[in-house]
């Protein structure tokens, strides 16, 4: 591999452009399942093509391979400029300061949707500004280690930049063509390289072989080994992929059909307090309801818990289970009330494959695509289409049960219902302390219920989004609930996984059901009926506890959210029912929730962007000095090294020598660059310098001398060098130097190229 | 050289650089995308840790049919000089041949070119050939070192179209190249001839005086007029020419210390090369050479009996060439005497003493070159003063005082050399020295053309 490094002709340093546009082009197709539209892939292939054939260019004018970079940068600058400057630059090229202003914007808005848009995100200028800047660096990036390195194979890092982003966002990852035709270009890039390489190496070989070649060469025997070997490591990548199991399907939920909302979370729970902390609401859909109705909307129902993870029960689609008809819910007997009340729904940007419904619903119409409900909760999904942009009718089943129905309910649970009992055999020492306790005071199931909720809802306990995750224990596992039941401050999901924890360790049947509380009403009417407005930030987590002859009940033990039902107030055991919304109830109704809830008051946006700055421009100019120290921070450790093998005398005279020479490098001599014997190096530093007093002098035959010796001399005769003279030398050159001089040869030791060139050598020998 | 040391079986194909770090890169990204469930990035994984695996594969199975054909141009060269070898590969496959680097595998001392791109060769041509399934290779390989060494095969690293994996394949055959020992050209006659087309007659009378030289034959076409022989041609009444007798060739003997004993200091053990050795070798060549050209006969000798380097050689009859040969393969004392060992054979040790040539004849030129004689045969060598005239010891400077003066007292002439440079140069007069020193060295050259005894 010794003429690997041949120099290149134009057309074939064109040709290995070419390859590497090609590679990061297709691979920034990879972002497309999360991005609308297709305007945004050419606008970065412009930029990437701008970067990597001006890049090209710069070499045919034979500009030094370490300006190329460089003046890549600036094609990129110059390109964005034209692209986004607008009315800023000079002449559309040239940026001014205004145009860097207008940089710091475009990114600030990049950040910011990224942050707020789901997927798939609409390319509104910040993105299209932020993706382009990135294709940019990437082509620089990947320019840098094909063209200057001469490293195609790690061309690879930048190309999976771009296919590395959709797989943590969304379920499916890239999208298979996409990565088959990336692996393509990247063999493609490889076999160029390959092929580049043996046309240089054949040009520039060795003076003394003559190699006369055949007036015709072979160029189509290599395409087919070429194609075939592709071809056999895509399938066997791909039967290998398929064949490899999931091992970490079982650890989190994202199997089912969730769908874009929840897309690949820890847990539903972790999106939902995501979702709540935006800084703006997204509206989710809007609904109009007759009779006045203002029910929980729900999505779907976790009833699993391991422990750590709540969980939905993994069910099939049933083809039978149409939304035309809806089973009786489960439990609800006869006795209870009911009545229906028809709500029509719109759909805005909400996208999921759960159906926001009522509980319970008696029958859905309007749907577009095949939605099927599920037996046990009765929640809707779909098999082949999403929420997007439905409208449609649901028929609620409203159920108005007494405090006497569910207090006759007692502690009988049939079989079917057991399940949603289980909690894991070891509950920590507070919960179970607790729910004892909550148990005691009460004697039926309803009534320890409702001490449950009242409880959670006391004045201990203060709803806070941003305290869990501060503090670490989000989620709803076990020891979340604990260190919950410590801190007294947490989101709705803490509250229901925290009441439906002790419902179950007290016997009750209980599940989480995640959805969205009623809304908002707006000023827009329809019939005369107001439109209710639900978004993002109505989001909700709330316990549903079954007591048999009434079926599941939905109880609110999250303070300042939602509405108590009727039936769960404490002062609900009289038999008349008490009207909605009565005065008095110890905890605060939240009728009139805009502006009282308290994410609303969190979600202002500018005050996100208030606590990040501050921590960011520390952050970067950290990270920038430590970066600009790296070179001095390197060349220290390396003299470390040097004094150490000298101290111990581990080939100590090559290692002082080394020193030596590589302060005299660092410090602008052309005594430790080049490659010059020691007596030849010494003799040049003495001359550049134009003498050193005696003791350096002294010091510099000393060392001279010393690795002659050891060089030159027979085994055996080394004589040890002392690190005196080493420090007398090093302290004598930098007696001489000027401050100047002294300050940058500390922070860019010059002399850390000639040791990383020395050690690339004798790895290309090795 | 062994051969076990030289080749090294390389059927394994190996990864490049480039194919391991990408099975490197492929198995972490392989465990990143199993740790965070990136099913799409596990197709990437997978490609980056097949590619090489099937290039591999691919290396392995590639079966080059090349044939091979090597020359040497010059055939033989000199020690210390260079040859082109010139390398014809032609492909016999049906399918074109791409891909592939080559090197031709060279025996240690000698110094051949890295590997270089061998070009896409194209499908054998069986009924029209065009040339285009021919490539040829030309290269200088320098020879430092005289000795026989094997030259080839040719040496090809066969890799995948991606630069992924590698597998080196021998093609071809080996060919010998004889690398002679450097012959210093020496000035000044050592033994005069008259050397001029074949006739030799002072030559002969000089060194066999009592033969009768004139036997007249008759003339035959190609005959050179000026041997035509006036007073046999007017006896008989033909073209009669004179014919020169071949019984009383005048012959020259050589010893050779081919088999010099060991060297004392023990660093410099093993196959590492013997330089007072090489340097004899170079001298006796130089020596051969010369009296070859002025038309003597040439007998070579080891000092010791059962040594290598035995030989008669004359000129006309390609003998010098013959002799630089025999001096070419002359194994060096290590590899000779690890020989002797394995065979189990002692012969060299004092069963032969050196003797004179068949009969008790006039004196001829004789020469030893000492590197570490064994004392006996130094004693035998003394003993043999008196059937040589002249008889000079060329002595390196590894033999001991003691054993020069032992042969200055027999009478032989000893000349010391250090470097082969120094014998063009030792022969020749010395500088003019006045008086008694003059007269000596005017006898000197005299005594060397072998035109007086010994002073």
């Amino acid at each position: 591999m010794r003429r690997d490094r041949a120099p290149l002709s134009r057309l074939q340093a064109l040709a290995l452009s070419g390859a590497t546009f090609l590679l990061l082009v297709i691979a920034v197709m990879a972002l497309g399942p999360l991005l609308a539209g297709s305007g945004w892939w050419w606008l970065c292939t412009a930029v990437a093509a701008a970067v990597l054939f001006g890049g090209a260019g710069l070499r045919a004018i034979r500009l030094p391979a370490s300006l190329v970079p460089l003046g890549e940068l600036l094609i990129l600058l110059a390109t964005l400029t034209l692209f986004f400057g607008g009315s800023s630059s000079l002449l559309l090229l040239v940026p001014t300061a205004d145009t860097f202003g207008v940089f710091g914007e475009l990114l600030g808005g990049a950040q910011r949707t990224i942050q707020q848009q789901s997927v798939p995100a609409v390319v509104v200028p910040s993105l299209a500004f932020g993706l382009a800047l990135g294709t940019g660096l990437l082509a620089v990036l990947a320019d840098l280690l094909v063209l200057t390195f001469r490293l195609p194979a790690l061309a690879a890092a930048p190309a999976l930049v771009p296919i590395l982003v959709p797989g943590f966002l969304i379920e499916d990852g890239a999208e298979v063509g996409t990565l088959v035709l990336t692996a393509a270009a990247f063999l493609l890039l490889l076999r160029v390289d390959v092929r580049v390489r043996r046309r240089a190496a054949l040009a520039h070989h060795d003076d003394e072989v003559l190699i006369t070649a055949p007036r015709r060469t072979p160029v189509a025997s290599s395409v087919l080994p070429t194609i075939g070997l592709a071809a056999a490591g895509l399938v066997a990548a791909s039967l290998l992929t398929a064949s490899t199991p999931s091992v970490s399907t079982s650890l989190l939920l994202g199997s089912g059909g969730q769908g874009a909302l929840f897309a690949r979370g820890v847990s539903p729970f972790l999106d939902l307090g995501r979702d709540l902390r935006r800084p703006d609401a997204v509206p989710a859909f809007s609904y109009v309801a007759r009779d006045g109705d203002r029910p929980y909307f729900r999505l779907l129902t976790i009833d699993r818990f391991d422990g750590e993870v709540w969980a939905p029960s993994d069910r099939r689609i049933d083809g039978d289970n149409a939304v035309d008809e809806f089973p009786t819910p489960t439990g609800l007997g006869d006795a209870v009330a009911r009545t229906q009340h028809p709500i029509d729904i719109t759909v805005q940007q909400l996208r999921t494959t759960w159906l926001p419904l009522p509980y319970p619903v008696s029958s859905v119409e309007g749907l577009d695509g095949s939605w099927f409900w599920d037996r046990g909760p009765l929640t809707v999904r779909s098999a082949d289409s999403d929420t997007s942009g439905q409208q449609y009718r649901a028929t609620m089943l409203e159920i108005d049960p007494t405090a006497e129905q569910l207090r006759a309910a007692g502690s009988r649970i049939p079989e079917s219902i057991q399940e949603f009992t289980e909690l894991p055999e070891e509950t920590p020492a507070p919960i179970a302390e607790l729910a004892a306790e909550l148990g005691a005071s009460a004697d039926t199931a309803y009534d320890r219920a409702v001490a449950i909720q009242e409880y959670l809802r006391g004045p201990d306990f203060r709803y806070s989004v941003e305290a869990p995750v501060e503090e670490s224990y989000d989620g709803g596992g076990l020891d979340v609930v604990a260190e919950f039941l410590k801190q007294r401050e947490g989101y709705c999901v803490q509250f229901a996984s925290t009441m439906a924890v002790l419902a179950r360790e007290l016997g009750i049947p209980s599940r989480i059901s995640v959805g969205y509380t009623a809304g908002t009403p707006t000023t827009t009417r329809v019939e005369n009926v107001a439109v209710v407005q639900v978004d993002s930030q109505d989001l909700h987590a709330w316990p549903e506890l079954y007591f048999q002859g009434v079926g599941w009940v939905p109880f609110e033990p999250t303070p300042g959210r939602g509405t108590v039902p009727d039936y769960s107030r404490p002062g609900a055991s009289e038999t008349a029912p008490v009207p909605e919304r009565a005065p008095g109830t110890p905890p605060p109704t939240p009728g009139a929730r805009p502006d009282l809830d308290p994410e609303r008051q969190l979600a202002s946006g500018g005050s996100a962007g208030a606590t990040s700055d501050p921590v960011v421009w520390p952050l970067v100019t950290l990270g920038l000095v430590v970066v600009l120290l790296l070179p001095a921070g390197v060349r220290s450790w390396v003299r470390r090294v040097r004094f150490r093998r000298v101290r111990r005398d581990d080939r100590g005279a090559d290692a002082a020598w080394r020193e030596a020479m590589g302060t005299a490098s660092d410090l602008g001599s052309a005594a430790g660059t080049a490659a010059l014997t020691p007596r030849e190096a010494a003799d040049v530093l003495l001359d550049e310098l134009g003498g050193l007093d005696d003791a350096g002098r002294r010091a510099l035959y000393a060392l001279r001398d010393a690795v002659e010796r050891a060089r030159y001399g027979p085994p055996g005769t080394e004589a040890p060098v002392s690190e005196a003279a080493l420090v007398e030398l090093v302290t004598a050159l930098r007696r001489r130097a000027t401050p100047v001089t002294r300050v940058r040869a500390r922070l860019l030791p010059v002399s850390l190229l000639d040791t990383a060139r020395a050690g690339r050598r004798s790895a290309a020998r090795a | 050289m062994p051969a076990s040391s030289r080749r090294q079986p390389r059927n394994v194909p190996r990864l490049t650089r480039r194919g391991a770090g990408l099975v490197v890169i492929g198995a972490v990204l392989a465990g990143v995308s199993l740790w965070f469930d990136l099913r799409d990035v596990l197709l990437l994984a997978f490609v980056a840790i097949a590619m090489p695996l099937v290039g591999l594969g691919y290396a392995m199975l590639r079966l080059p049919r090349l044939a091979v054909t090597r020359t040497f141009a010059p055939a033989t060269v000199a020690a210390g000089g260079s040859t082109r070898v010139r390398l014809t590969v032609q492909n016999r496959s049906r399918r074109p041949f791409d891909g592939a680097r080559w090197r031709d595998e060279v025996p240690s001392p000698l110094l051949a070119p890295g590997e270089e791109v061998l070009p896409g060769i194209g499908s054998w041509e069986r009924a029209l050939p065009s040339g285009d399934d021919t490539v040829r290779l030309d290269y200088l390989l320098r020879t430092p070192r005289r000795g026989a060494y094997p030259i080839g095969p040719l040496q090809l690293s066969l890799g995948d179209p991606f630069g992924l994996a590698v597998m080196r394949r021998a093609v071809g055959g080996e060919r010998e190249l004889l690398v002679t020992p450097r012959v210093t050209a020496i000035d000044g006659a050592i033994a005069r001839s008259a050397a001029v087309d074949g006739a030799r007659h002072g030559l002969q009378r000089r060194t066999n005086p009592n033969s009768d030289e004139l036997i007249a034959r008759e003339y035959r076409y190609g005959d050179p007029l000026r041997r035509v022989n006036w007073a046999a041609t007017a006896r008989r009444g033909e073209l009669m020419v004179r014919e020169e007798e071949q019984r009383g060739d005048p012959e020259a003997r050589l010893f050779l210390d081919t088999a010099p004993r060991g060297r004392t200091d023990e660093a410099h053990r093993g196959d590492a090369p013997d330089f007072e050795f090489e340097l004899a070798v170079e001298a006796a060549a130089s020596l051969g050479v010369h009296l070859l050209d002025r038309g003597y006969r040439l007998r070579v000798d080891p000092l010791d009996d059962g040594a290598p380097g035995r030989g008669e050689y004359r000129e006309p009859g390609g003998g010098a060439a013959l002799l630089l040969d025999d001096l070419a393969r002359l194994p060096t004392p290590g590899q000779w005497r690890r020989r002797e060992r394995a065979g189990g054979g002692s012969a060299a040790n004092g069963a032969g003493r050196l003797t004179a040539t068949r009969e008790r004849r006039a004196p001829m030129p004789g020469f030893a070159v000492l590197v570490r004689p064994a004392d006996e045969r130094l004693a035998e060598l003394a003993a043999l003063r008196a059937t040589f005239a002249p008889a000079v010891a060329i002595v390196l400077p590894s033999v001991a005082e003691r054993w020069i003066e032992t042969l200055e007292h027999a009478d032989w002439r000893i000349i010391r050399i250090r470097r082969a440079a120094e014998l063009a140069t030792v022969f020749t007069a010395r500088p003019t020295t006045v008086g008694a020193g003059a007269a000596r060295e005017a006898r000197w050259d005299e005594f060397l053309a072998g035109e007086r005894d010994a002073p």
